[in-house]
């Protein structure tokens, strides 16, 4: 994709570096700018963080700036919305988004209420970095996909970058974001490589990137399932079949408009994500679609692959069975496109 | 002990199959083989045969509820028998234990318990799995997408009037879109049309309740149903049946709007197909012969569609649906014409040999339709199922998908229906094409149909 379509302030150069190094970046980067960014999580210091995402920032901005905190999600995310209520922008990492569990208080009471509860007098600019989704062999409680949780909440914002560019310049929109955002981070997705702008820019919230064009099925996919789906897409087209494939990048608040002007175009949809099927993210899209001007314009019935209704296995096969995979994702949208469902 | 009715297996990896109607109520008696209920599978829908004959019992299954394969559905009670309470489902060898008549929904219990073994197993159930989308849309308005539904709209196109693609026969998007583009196509229609303006019909007339007229003629054997063509009616097949054999069973249908039958406002093909497959129904007691002249031919090839198992034999004259080109121009002149001298010309056109057309049989033509309520009810039937002079329903998949064995004829001066859209039959279909002979082969050369249709039933 063009990563340039989404950059406000960056500069020409880009250069290669994988998703953890360019979450990395993005931090040091709001380090140096502003004094008020501090890091907090469980063995992001000496450690290096649960996937060595934060690396050797406790070395370059110090312990004060890079703190780690106790083996408690509940202390440590009260600890940070307590801190971005009295001026601090923190960014908060958990180990691993299923322990996102035991500080729900805190996000979803606190962070996501407070503005609204103090008139608007109060803001609560914490960002949550959350490791999230299956394919590590990490079994039942390391590897859910929780992003239709949080983005069942107002007052929060949910995104999930799908590609190292996006990754940066997501995460440095979610500071300047006055609101608590919470960004998943697949963690699939942290050695993969891509060109990523030098210096400060930012990626905006609550707006898709069309990054393949096409005019037969529309697919909307976020996180890794946007490689699969563009794989899928490839695979296709070799076939004659253009598959257009929508990044959705944020899942609150979601954007409608570029979902629904290319469901006019393609008359097909297919929702791919890898969170439970039932009550996820796709089935806000399909409804979304259903009740929106693009109705009357769909030429088959909405199609939805998403994780399976059990805890992800930690047998290999079958935690690769139980999200979606690029044939499933080709298998669905070719019978899209041809009319067969 | 009754005899059970399973859900049949119908497909390989059928695990329930969605009951759609009984044929048959409770307490009514039914014939081994008949049709005793419709089920809907993801993949299909099809008649289900009575396995036994006598009275239908303890049905436990009611129209929309799924059954698992293998479950009873209901009982059939031999005559005589007497009827018990409801038999537990039949594990093997097991007695029949009372329960009580439950109706839907199907106790879910007994789909574990029922066994292949079971004794009554109907054998005649494992039918080819026949799709049915003239049905589906038949019982429930035409299937579409909601952007086939909105450029139907914008186009002023007929939903009803179109077949769709998609599966179940849903129409879609490419379907509409095939109707705009040969609408706008030029006219394909014959040349030299002497009355080529719109006839601006008249609409005073008012749809009339009651069932469709059906004449019978008494006979030994399996009956031929009879279904006439458009602007004609039942007694135009007097020339066949005097060639028919004597003792051969004869059921007329007059169609909607036609013969003696009340006149109804018809959306399109669909409903048309429904009107005739509601009283075939009606009037069905076993399996039947089932010929049909032109607009009766596409009906009967839908009415093949929708009821295979009760066709033993299909015979089309001329059948309309297998292609767009008609010549309209003669279906509204007939339909318009008030008098037997504007509508002399247009008989004319339908037989290779005009002379044969007098002045009195046009006049006993006229007579057959001097009703002008019967003649605006047929002009804009006309208008409805051939809008500008182009057949918008397509019976070609029907056709294929019959399994009945099937004869063709049409008269090779067909001046109505080109005969090249015999050539749409697939390989079984026996094609017969009749030299010197036009759109109305059964009046023109009765003695030559007749024994083909002859040979063809009794084969």
């Amino acid at each position: 994709m063009n990563a340039q379509t989404h950059i406000k302030e960056a500069g020409s150069k880009t250069r290669e570096m994988s998703y953890a190094e360019a979450i990395r970046d993005a931090m040091a980067i709001a380090l140096e700018r502003d004094p008020t960014v501090v890091l907090m999580g469980e063995d992001i210091g000496t450690y290096g963080g649960a996937f060595q995402v934060t690396g050797d920032l406790v070395d370059r901005f110090g312990k004060d700036r890079v703190m780690d905190t106790p083996i408690s999600e509940l202390g440590g995310a009260g600890v940070a919305v307590g801190a971005a209520l009295t001026g601090l922008k923190p960014i908060y990492e958990f180990q691993f988004s299923d322990f996102a569990a035991l500080a729900m208080e805190q996000i979803v009471n606190q962070a996501a209420k407070l503005r609204y509860m103090l008139g608007g007098e109060a803001a609560v600019p914490v960002v949550f970095r959350m490791p999230s989704g299956s394919g590590t062999g990490a079994a039942a409680q390391h590897s859910q996909s929780f992003e239709a949780w949080f983005g069942h909440v107002p007052g929060l914002k949910v995104v999930q970058p799908s590609t190292p560019a996006e990754a940066k310049g997501m995460l440095l929109a979610a500071l300047e974001d006055p609101d608590p955002v919470i960004v998943f981070e697949h963690k699939l997705l942290y050695k993969m490589k891509g060109e990523v702008p030098e210096g400060y820019y930012t990626t905006p919230i609550g707006k898709a990137a069309v990054v393949r064009v096409g005019k037969d099925v529309t697919i909307v996919a976020s996180a890794i399932m946007v490689h699969r789906a563009l794989e899928a897409a490839s695979k296709l087209a070799a076939e004659g079949i253009e598959a257009e494939v929508i990044d959705l990048r944020t899942v609150r608040p979601l954007d409608r408009e570029t979902i629904i002007a290319s469901v006019k175009k393609t008359g097909k949809l297919l929702c791919v994500y890898e969170g439970v099927r039932t009550l996820g993210v796709g089935a806000e899209i399909s409804a979304l679609v259903a009740e929106s001007e693009a109705f009357d314009y769909l030429d088959a019935p909405i199609q939805r692959l998403g994780g399976a209704e059990a805890p992800i296995p930690y047998n290999p096969d079958l935690e690769r069975a139980a999200v979606p995979q690029s044939p499933d994702i080709e298998s669905v949208a070719r019978k899209l496109a041809k009319g067969e469902v | 002990m009754p005899t059970e009715v399973i859900m049949p297996k119908v497909d390989m990896d059928m695990a329930s199959g969605k009951l759609a109607v009984w044929h048959v109520a409770e307490g009514e008696t039914v014939k081994k083989g008949a049709a005793l209920f419709d089920i809907e599978t993801d993949k299909a829908a099809m008649e289900v045969e009575a396995p036994a004959s006598g009275t239908l019992h303890h049905i436990l299954a009611a129209p929309g509820v799924s059954v698992p394969v293998g479950s009873p559905v209901a009982y059939i009670y031999a005559e005589g028998e007497a009827v018990g309470p409801a038999p537990a489902a039949a594990a093997p060898a097991a007695a029949p234990a009372p329960a009580p008549a439950a109706v839907a929904p199907v106790a879910e219990a007994r789909s574990e318990a029922v066994a292949s073994t079971s004794a009554t197993k109907p054998e005649a159930v494992a039918a080819p799995v026949v799709s049915a989308p003239v049905m589906a849309e038949a019982a429930n308005g035409p299937r579409a997408t909601p952007v086939a539904r909105r450029l139907a709209r914008e186009d002023g196109i007929l939903l009803a009037a179109l077949s769709g693609t998609g599966p179940n026969g849903r129409i879609q998007r490419h379907d509409v879109e095939a109707e705009i583009a040969r609408r706008k196509a030029p006219a394909v229609a014959p040349a030299a049309q002497p009355a080529p303006s719109a006839p601006a019909y008249a609409l005073d007339w008012t749809p009339q309740a009651g069932d469709l007229h059906v004449t019978t003629r008494k006979g030994n054997g399996v009956p031929l149903v009879l279904v006439h063509g458009f602007a004609a009616d039942s007694a135009g097949w007097m020339a066949l049946e005097r060639a028919l054999p004597r003792d051969l069973p004869l059921v007329r249908i007059d169609l909607p709007s036609h013969g003696r039958s009340p006149l109804r406002r018809i959306g399109g093909f669909a409903e048309l197909a429904k009107a005739l497959v509601q009283t075939f129904d009606r009037i069905a007691e076993g399996p039947v012969h089932l010929l049909g002249h032109s607009l009766g031919g596409a009906l009967s090839l839908a009415l093949a569609d929708i009821r295979p198992r009760q066709i033993k034999t299909l015979s089309l004259i001329a059948p309309a649906g297998l292609g767009p080109e008609i010549d309209g121009a003669a279906l509204n002149g007939i339909a318009r014409a008030s008098t037997a001298d504007s509508l002399a010309p247009w008989l004319k056109r339908l037989t290779a040999r005009p002379d044969g057309i007098s002045h009195d049989f046009a006049k006993a033509a006229m007579l057959a339709r001097i009703d002008p309520a019967l003649r605006a009810a047929q002009q804009e039937l006309a208008e409805v199922l051939f809008p500008d002079g182009v057949q918008a329903f397509d019976l070609t998949a029907a056709l294929e998908r019959v399994t009945a064995p099937t004869l063709m004829v049409w008269g090779r001066d067909d001046r109505i229906l080109p005969w090249k859209q015999a050539l749409a039959a697939p390989g079984g279909v026996a094609l017969h094409l009749m030299r010197g002979v036009g759109h109305v082969p059964h009046m023109e050369d009765p003695d030559a149909v007749a024994a083909l249709i002859g040979r063809h039933i009794r084969a």
